[in-house]
């Protein structure tokens, strides 16, 4: 306790330091004057009295510095004068100052900001209510289990009502991104809804702020693309949740809405309630407004249609285990009583924040990972500045040292000095983070799930200030530590002699200068995979055209397009838009090429040597087209033809294949005229098509493409089409024109999401994109930084040498001598660096393995590159130091002397 | 910083301590100079207490809040800082007067017994 007050004290006297420093300085003299007063008693003149008395009781100034030592806190007021003296010192020196606290604050800054990411994606827990219980469910093939699946309605119900282990279930139609167009008196918007059981809200612990959640009596809806004209009908009172945010933009947040109708693709529900601000569905985010989902038994809801998103809570105190138990004892009933009419099954769970971050959790530790060699990088290059500055300053601490002042007392000199650079930087650093944290937000949203929700908060600055910290004690501690040992005499000894630099502070550089190569080289490796990766995606050929090409969706509500209306109106807009200047091709699409699976249905050959063999895994991608699509996209029809005018609902049934289809259904005969067999319809094989990829890496699978005009009304499934138009122009020049020929139609209906078919496959790619030019612009700064470092370090080794080179060339070394001399340095550091790169990139890569594509991790060609790209700015670095060097004139050294 | 070895300063310091104490108890709130004063005239000259000693000294009682100051007048009319012990001091004193006994004691009979 004493121990503290007495720190107590110290500390409010070292902050009122001037006032007690008065009180003392009285307080002494007082003493004095009564000691010269007693002298005077014993008989002293005036003189030897104030001469005996300070015998007796000392000086001012003496017994002042020992109470200075008493009274304060030394090191507090040693720190406070090592700020001021290295805030002079580094004024002093701006260009060196900028330099350090431009690169401290580059380090820190990327690090941040990458942290930040990392932080909301990866570490903040979901925004719900204890998301940890929180589950998604799948269902798996028991034959590969390696896919995961959507639910069925049907496994869904047992689900929800069987298993202990779950408060509760909750299903939400994701399978494809589900809209609906509000319509307005002033125009039609396409808004985003989401169908969902009356469980949903239970399980995400979020109920309507107004009005109630739906029942499960109301679980009615069946989303459009999944319906016929006849289960529509069925819904008689349709309801509708709305988001906060549509409440408000749509209805001016009024709060008389509950129990308002709106007009959604044509037809009107009732407001039965307005979710709470902020309420976003953890898979796809932003809804506006949300639906009763149809789960009841029959229709879609057989044990064989995998098409739900199961998201659950967890009981609490429940381990995963538990569920996972009870699942499989439950899913062995299941597999008995449905064995004819589905596949073996079984669900499988994960922790929900573990599934929607999936792969974008290794992304990121990439990243991370590499963001700490960029620190890293940042940290031996400040090391290395402030070894110059060690050394050029070898002398006024070599006489510190002489005059006594404790080696201890030095490093914390230095350490200040290197503390108050990276705060400096740490402070602009937050600055190059914050920008540095928006590029990585617009750059990842495409890729990288969560990322709308980035913020710094006080964890990111937590991490910032701790980085700080960090790397003002890696780059401080090195040069530090070799100045406070140098021995002062050499130093004052070199003072009057023009020597060669230090051997130990120049060999400590030169291992710099080859770590700094190192950690360049091993990003140069990983970013050069990544470009590689890239660079044969967009090799890879997908089957179709991809450049030129316009892509929109339209949506025809069944409230006002029967099946005959839909099948009229695509052909009509498709001829409308041939006609637009700059349009070669028209066509559409239920889904576009290289962007995913979608309607997957078994498909079995109706004839042929094949005929009526039972083969369960010919799943075949199956795709509605409308207009010229082939001709759009330029896919070949290789045999046949495809589809005309003569494809029309009074024609029989008849599909394109695609060549992959024809192998394996009808090997060694001529495809067309043959039967394919869907779900029991047969239809007749006119054609086949070009192989088409399902995903941008260019896997190739099994189509089955209908005409649009027989679909329509055969099956009566309301499909949205994507149109493709092939163009001679930009694409995007030709949104506005469509738009208009849209309207001309129906102004009611929504030209939704255009944009290029590069585009659209490109989402695809977006996370490697994404991956790779954070990585490529981490590489480029680390090769700037190796650079920087070696210029740096030749540069002053010539100007220490000036001397030797100058005898040298007296002697008769040419300049080219020379020159070689110092590039031969140069070459020597780079390649050390550079060897050992390779084996630390070696024994690195591997952990990108999964993220590549089509390139190994050890890719030589990549390797090679990075070494050479490394290696040609080495000696570009030295290029101008060798120069200099071979410029030295002979004379004028020896004359310095 | 400047070497910090054990000086006198510091060897004296536990018995210093001791000193000012005593001294205050006993003759009530004092300034530093007849705090030093009555020391010399104790020892009859032997203990000559040095400014940068005493007053480090009595700043360190201060701190440990053994002592306290005020400023008041002295005889003389002048201004002096007078300090005297606090409870807490009172209490130190007595164990470190019992503690200097025993110790004494161990001295004693250890010197004697070497005799």
């Amino acid at each position: 306790m004493s121990g503290l007050r007495e720190w107590g004290s110290r500390l409010w006297s070292t902050l009122r330091r001037r006032r007690r420093d008065r009180e003392l300085e009285e307080e002494l003299r007082l003493h004095l004057e009564l000691a010269t007063d007693e002298a005077r008693r014993q008989g002293y003149s005036p003189d030897d009295a104030r001469r005996a008395a300070r015998r007796r009781a000392g000086s001012i100034p003496q017994a002042m510095d020992a109470l200075r030592d008493q009274r304060g806190l030394p090191w507090l007021e040693d720190l406070w004068t090592d700020l001021r003296y290295a805030a002079r010192t580094l004024r002093k020196g701006p260009g060196f100052t900028t330099a350090v606290v431009l690169t401290f604050a580059l380090g820190i800054g990327a690090s941040t900001a990458i942290f930040s990411v990392v932080s909301s994606v990866l570490l903040e827990p979901l925004p719900y209510e204890e998301p940890g219980r929180l589950i998604r469910l799948y269902q798996v093939d028991t034959d590969d289990p390696d896919d995961l699946e959507f639910v069925t309605g049907v496994h869904f119900g047992h689900y929800r009502d069987q298993i202990a282990s779950f408060e509760d279930l909750a299903a939400v139609y994701t399978y494809r991104e589900t809209g609906a167009d509000l319509e307005m008196d002033e125009g039609a918007e396409r808004i985003r809804v989401l169908y969902t059981s009356a469980s949903y809200f239970d399980v995400l612990r979020t109920q309507p702020v107004r009005g109630r959640a739906f029942r499960r009596d109301e679980e009615t809806e069946v989303p459009p693309v999944m319906s016929d004209d006849r289960q529509n009908e069925e819904s008689q009172s349709p309801i509708v949740i709305l988001s906060d945010r549509l409440w408000r933009r749509q209805f001016d947040g009024d709060p008389s809405i509950l129990g308002q109708t709106l007009r959604l693709s044509g037809a009107l529900r009732t407001v039965i309630g307005v979710m709470p601000p902020g309420f976003s569905d953890p898979v796809i985010g932003q809804v506006d407004a949300w639906l009763p989902l149809n789960l009841r038994p029959g229709g879609s809801n057989n044990p064989g249609n995998h098409y739900l998103t199961v998201l659950g809570r967890l009981r609490s105190g429940t381990p995963i285990q538990t569920a996972r138990a009870e699942l499989a004892t439950l899913d062995r009933a299941l597999a008995e009583r449905y064995a004819r009419q589905a596949d073996e099954e079984h669900a499988q769970i994960l922790p929900l924040q573990e599934d929607l971050v999936g792969s974008a959790s290794r992304t990121l530790q990439v990243l991370l990972g590499a963001v700490g060699f960029v620190l890293l990088l940042v940290c031996v290059n400040i090391s290395n500045l402030l070894f110059v500055r060690g050394t050029t300053r070898r002398r006024e601490l070599a006489v510190r040292l002489a005059l006594g002042s404790g080696g201890g007392r030095i490093v914390r000199q230095l350490l200040t000095e290197s503390l108050l650079l990276a705060v400096a930087g740490g402070a602009a650093g937050l600055v190059v983070a914050k920008s540095g944290t928006a590029a990585l937000v617009s750059l990842g949203s495409a890729s990288i799930p969560r990322v709308d929700s980035v913020s710094f908060d006080t964890r990111v600055l937590v991490f910032a200030t701790a980085v700080t910290l960090l790397s003002a004690l890696l780059a401080g501690s090195a040069p530090t530590l070799g100045a406070s040992r140098a021995a002062p005499g050499d130093a004052l000894r070199e003072w009057s002699r023009l020597s060669t630099a230090g051997r130990r502070s120049g060999r400590a550089r030169a291992g710099l200068v080859v770590t700094q190569v190192a950690l360049a080289l091993v990003l140069l490796v990983g970013s050069g995979l990544f470009m590689a990766s890239l660079y044969r995606l967009q090799q890879v050929d997908l089957g179709v055209r991809t450049d030129d090409v316009l892509t929109f969706e339209v949506h025809l509500p069944a409230a006002r397009y029967d099946a005959q209306n839909r099948a009229r109106f695509h052909e009509e807009l498709a001829r409308r838009l041939e006609r637009l200047p700059g349009v070669q091709k028209v066509g559409a699409v239920s889904k576009l090429p290289a962007t995913g699976s979608y309607h997957g249905w078994p498909t079995r050959a109706g004839t042929g040597p094949l005929a009526g063999t039972e083969d369960e895994s010919t799943g075949a991608q199956h795709r509605v087209v409308a207009g010229d699509y082939f001709e759009a996209l330029a896919i070949p029809v290789l045999e046949g033809r495809s589809f005309d005018d003569r494809d029309d609902a009074d024609a029989p049934r008849r599909v394109v294949v695609s060549r992959a289809l024809a192998e394996r259904l009808f090997p060694g005969t001529d495809p067309v005229g043959q039967r394919v067999e869907i779900g029991g319809d047969p239809a007749e094989v006119i054609g086949v098509a070009g192989d088409v990829a399902i995903d941008p890496e260019g896997t190739v699978t099994r189509y089955v493409f209908h005409p649009h005009r027989q679909f329509a009304v055969a099956a009566n499934r309301n499909w949205a089409l994507t149109y493709t138009v092939a163009a001679a122009v930009a694409p995007e020049t030709l949104i506005p024109a469509a738009r208009r020929e849209l309207a001309a139609l129906d102004p009611r209906l929504v030209l939704y999401q255009p944009a290029s078919l590069a585009a659209s496959v490109g989402r695809g790619t977006a996370q490697r994109r994404f991956t790779t030019v954070v990585l490529a612009s981490f590489a480029a700064a680390a090769l700037a930084l190796a650079a920087l470092g070696l210029f740096g370090v030749l540069s002053y080794s010539v100007r220490q040498r000036r001397r030797e080179l100058g005898v040298r060339m007296a002697l008769g070394a040419r300049a080219s001598d020379v020159r070689r001399l110092v590039l031969g340095h140069g070459a020597t550091l780079a390649a050390s660096g550079i060897v050992i790169g390779l084996v630390v990139s070696v024994a690195l890569t591997w952990v990108l393995g999964s993220l590549l594509f089509e390139v190994s991790p050890l890719d030589p060609l990549t390797f090679a590159s990075a070494a050479f790209v490394l290696g040609a700015s080495a000696l570009l670095a030295s290029w101008i130091p060798a120069h200099r060097a071979a410029g030295v004139e002979p004379i004028d050294v020896l004359r310095e002397e | 910083m400047p070497n910090r070895g054990r000086t006198k300063t510091d060897v004296l310091q536990g018995t210093l301590d001791l000193m000012i104490l005593q001294t205050l108890d006993t003759l009530g709130p004092r300034h530093g100079y007849a705090i030093a004063a009555r020391l010399e005239q104790v020892s009859r000259g032997a203990l000559q207490l040095n400014m940068g000693t005493l007053y480090p000294g009595l700043m360190r009682l201060e701190q440990r809040n053994l002592v306290r100051a005020k400023w008041g007048v002295t005889e003389n009319n002048r201004k002096a800082r007078f300090y005297e012990l606090t409870a807490a001091g009172r209490r130190q004193l007595t164990t470190e007067k019992a503690e200097w006994d025993r110790m004494a004691g161990i001295m004693q009979t250890l010197l004697r017994g070497q005799e």
